[in-house]
């Protein structure tokens, strides 16, 4: 065995061009706010310049076909370039388009050749970003419950109803989104998948008023929205993988939403604040709370964190050789938010009050301490409930079936 | 980065289950609880047999000179059973800590015959305050007549039914605590098995044993400590093989067990304790294979990867056996059955070499805090 992610000569040449790139094109003035909310529409634009810049080189997707405006890179090329962006404190890319990261894979998979062209290279190429439109108010944990319909009249489809729980703080370009073509008809076999521009007449949002929006570093989406659909007309050219096969295109995004993402695989950065708090604390005097459990309470801590890296790594080593992967994403993803939870538990142990506030005199690591507070308990939702990830898992184990459930199609 | 097995260690994993499923079985292990000795001494021979003992006896002494990975892979296929632990206390704690405090004498006269087999040893460290910090050692080595005077009680021993030798740790004249390789059938050494929910857990009892000086290992205390820290992450292998048989045993109940007209695998209540069995072994299997991967490759960080697998791959057996009787019910405790044979044997291992707080007491230490 070896737990190393090493480089070829080649790769760390590879790695080498990256970096004297990045450090030439990421300027240094870039915002790092710890609550995204906070990212100014001047510290976007600059995320987006980048995410051009990056996409003109094929390193905005990098392992995606040159030919729709990827990089044609390996995995490997792909993690060098995650891991020297992370240098700088972002993800790949460095905003918020899980648009892109999810449903361009479902694009790939069930797209045709005209829509392939179309969709796929301006969000390669860091030109559209792009929202996902999956969450309604009675389709949450049932996500194939979705009310929002479309029907189709000669040449175009005709959409109505709303989406939350959307997107970022500074608007997209693009959306992709899964309704009902079906009303009545069969569970599963009622739905469609569809892209949708956000300039078409009748497409409203605002934004949602909660206790955090999510935080994926550097990359985190800093509000979320309610999209409203109003007869809004759509060419049926969007409609991806045929009329009510919406479902099986969504299972590719959902696959790799549910715990199979290589940004996971990036250092532990809010591990490293609190480990020098707690040392500059001990040897400041004054310690910022009496906490006698304190190292118990750290060793926990950093045994979560070692925990979810090595699942993340497992995952990452059982894809890129092309190995099954069936239980392992949810599985994952379950660890991370119940790691969350205890972290931040552990954070408010450790630090007390002090861990509760973003007070610029006496407040944590310029809030980053307190956004995780708040996030701990904001990331138990998204890409699916714990309870969720567990029903997911346990049908891929086949526990009560005999035969486990099939993944989702990624190719 | 590659962490599958090698081809070889594949084969020795094949190689192992066939010969573990065979005479490590369900049937033999209920025997070998209740006491048959006979069938003890057997299947140690069969497994001498097949050269496992020299796993990691250097070939210079006999042995196959392997990693720690590659023991890893042995016990993790004797873990599935459970096999009994004197394996581990001979052929890896034991040989490990040859190698790193023996003297030269000392290992030239025993690594061979561990190698063949004809050596076993436990170590006896722990005592009436029971833990494994050398702070704990009551156990008096007075010098007298050229050699050594060994008076105390060595409580919960792991594996000494069948010691040839015993890894014994003494308080010296000068405060330092050493460690002696001491002949278990010396005059003043008495075993004795200590009853319940153990698995071959023993009082000895050191009467003023007279041992000679060569007894005393050069590496002392210190290098006990450095053979315990290799030795863990094998132990964790034997967990994590443990819980996959434990995964095994559930996930095929819950998958035939009828109630309510269903297969009970098919109520989420149930599906949780199976799934919290999954994420154990899975976090003990990889924090496990990663330490002995950093060991193998001599990593400055090794250490803080031991302590983390051990803390993970003890509490993972023991929850992981909670759990499995949480589905299982009544079944569950028929000795027949074989699950009980886990429980009993998590138990134990919790505590041995250490339970989850020390290591993460040491965890903390390693990493500064």
């Amino acid at each position: 065995m070896n737990f190393e992610l090493t480089s070829t000569p080649e790769q760390e040449t590879f790695r080498a061009e990256v970096r004297s790139w990045l450090d030439e094109h990421a300027p240094p003035d870039m915002e790092h706010p710890a609550d995204p909310g906070q990212l100014t529409p001047g510290g976007y634009k600059k995320q987006r310049q980048l995410g051009r810049a990056l996409g003109k080189k094929g390193w905005l997707y990098p392992t995606y076909p040159s030919e729709y405006g990827g990089g044609g890179l390996s995995a490997e090329e792909a993690l060098i370039i995650e891991q020297e962006l992370d240098r700088h404190g972002f993800t790949l890319p460095p905003y918020y388009d899980s648009g892109g990261k999810l449903g361009a894979a479902s694009i790939m998979v069930w797209g045709t050749e005209e829509q392939k062209a179309a969709f796929l290279p301006p969000i390669f190429r860091g030109e559209v970003r792009t929202w996902q439109l999956l969450t309604e108010p009675e389709a949450g944990s049932d996500l194939a419950n979705v009310q929002t319909t479309a029907h189709r009249e000669g040449d175009e489809y005709i959409i109505n109803g709303q989406k939350i729980y959307v997107g970022s703080t500074h608007g997209a370009e693009m959306s992709w989104m899964l309704v009902n073509t079906h009303p009545g008809g069969p569970r599963h076999q009622n739905l469609s998948w569809f892209m949708v521009p956000m300039d078409s007449p009748g497409v409203t949002w605002a934004p949602m008023d909660l206790l955090f929006a999510g935080n994926e570093r550097g990359a985190a989406s800093g509000h979320k929205q309610t999209v409203y659909f109003e007869n809004v007309r759509l060419p049926a050219f969007n409609l991806i993988g045929g009329e009510n096969n919406g479902w099986r295109v969504a299972a590719t995004h959902l696959e790799l939403e549910h715990g199979l993402m290589q940004t996971s695989l990036r250092g532990d950065s809010l591990w490293e604040r609190v480990v020098r708090l707690y040392k500059e604390d001990k040897s400041g005097g004054t310690p910022l709370m009496d906490c006698p459990d304190a190292p118990n309470l750290l060793a926990d801590m950093y045994i979560d964190s070692q925990i979810g890296r090595l699942f993340h790594l497992r995952n990452y080593w059982l894809q890129s050789t092309g190995r099954p992967v069936t239980y392992h994403g949810p599985q994952a993803y379950l660890h991370v938010k119940r790691s969350a939870l205890r972290t931040a538990k552990a954070l408010h142990r450790l630090f007390g009050p002090y861990a509760l506030t973003t007070d610029q005199e006496v407040g944590l690591e310029d809030g980053h301490v307190e956004v995780q507070q708040r996030g701990s308990i904001v990331a138990q939702h998204p890409g699916g409930t714990v309870e969720i990830q567990k029903v997911i898992m346990a049908r891929r184990l086949g526990i009560g079936r005999g035969e486990p459930q099939k993944s989702g199609r990624l190719k | 980065m590659d962490l599958a097995l090698t081809q070889s260690q594949e084969m020795l994993l094949a190689a192992a289950r066939g010969m573990v499923e065979r005479e490590y079985s369900k049937e033999n292990l209920l025997l070998l609880e209740s006491g048959d000795t006979d069938l003890a001494e057997t299947l140690w021979q069969k497994t001498a047999a097949a050269g496992w003992p020299g796993i990691l006896v250097p070939t210079k002494y006999g042995g196959e000179g392997g990693s720690l990975t590659d023991a890893a892979v042995l016990l993790q296929e004797l873990g599935r059973a459970p096999a009994p632990g004197t394996f581990f206390s001979t052929a890896v704690l034991g040989v490990l800590a040859l190698m790193e405090g023996g003297s030269e004498e000392q290992r030239d006269a025993v690594l061979p015959k561990i190698a063949f087999g004809e050596n076993r040893i436990a170590l006896a460290a722990t005592e009436s305050r029971y833990g494994w910090s050398k702070s704990l050692t009551l156990t008096r080595a007075t010098a007298s007549h050229g050699g050594y005077l060994l008076h105390g009680v060595k409580l919960f021993v792991q594996d000494a039914a069948n010691a040839d030798l015993l890894l014994c740790t003494a308080r010296m004249g000068d405060g330092e605590v050493g460690l002696f390789l001491v002949d278990a059938s010396l005059p003043g050494v008495s075993v004795r098995p200590l009853p319940g929910f153990v698995s071959d857990t023993f009082e000895i009892k050191l009467n003023n044993v007279e041992v000679p000086q060569a007894s005393l290992m050069p590496g002392g205390r210190d290098a006990l400590e450095q053979a315990i820290l290799q030795s863990l992450p094998v132990l964790g292998a034997y967990q994590v093989g443990a819980c996959e048989r434990v995964f095994d045993m559930t996930l095929d109940y819950a998958n035939t067990r009828i109630q309510f007209g269903l297969p009970i695998g098919r109520f989420q209540r149930v599906q949780d304790h199976v799934i919290q069995i999954v994420n154990l072994k899975d976090a003990a299997r990889w924090t496990t294979y990663e330490a002995l991967w950093k060991l193998d490759e001599s990593k400055p960080d090794a250490a803080t990867a031991v302590h983390v697998s051990a803390a993970v791959a003890s509490e993972a057996y023991y929850q992981s056996c909670n759990a499995a009787h949480e589905v299982h019910a009544g079944l569950g405790i028929m000795r027949e059955y074989g699950l009980t044979l886990h429980t009993r044997m998590s138990r134990t291992l919790y505590h041995y070499l250490g339970d989850p707080t020390h290591h993460k007491v040491r965890l903390a230490a390693e990493l500064g805090l």
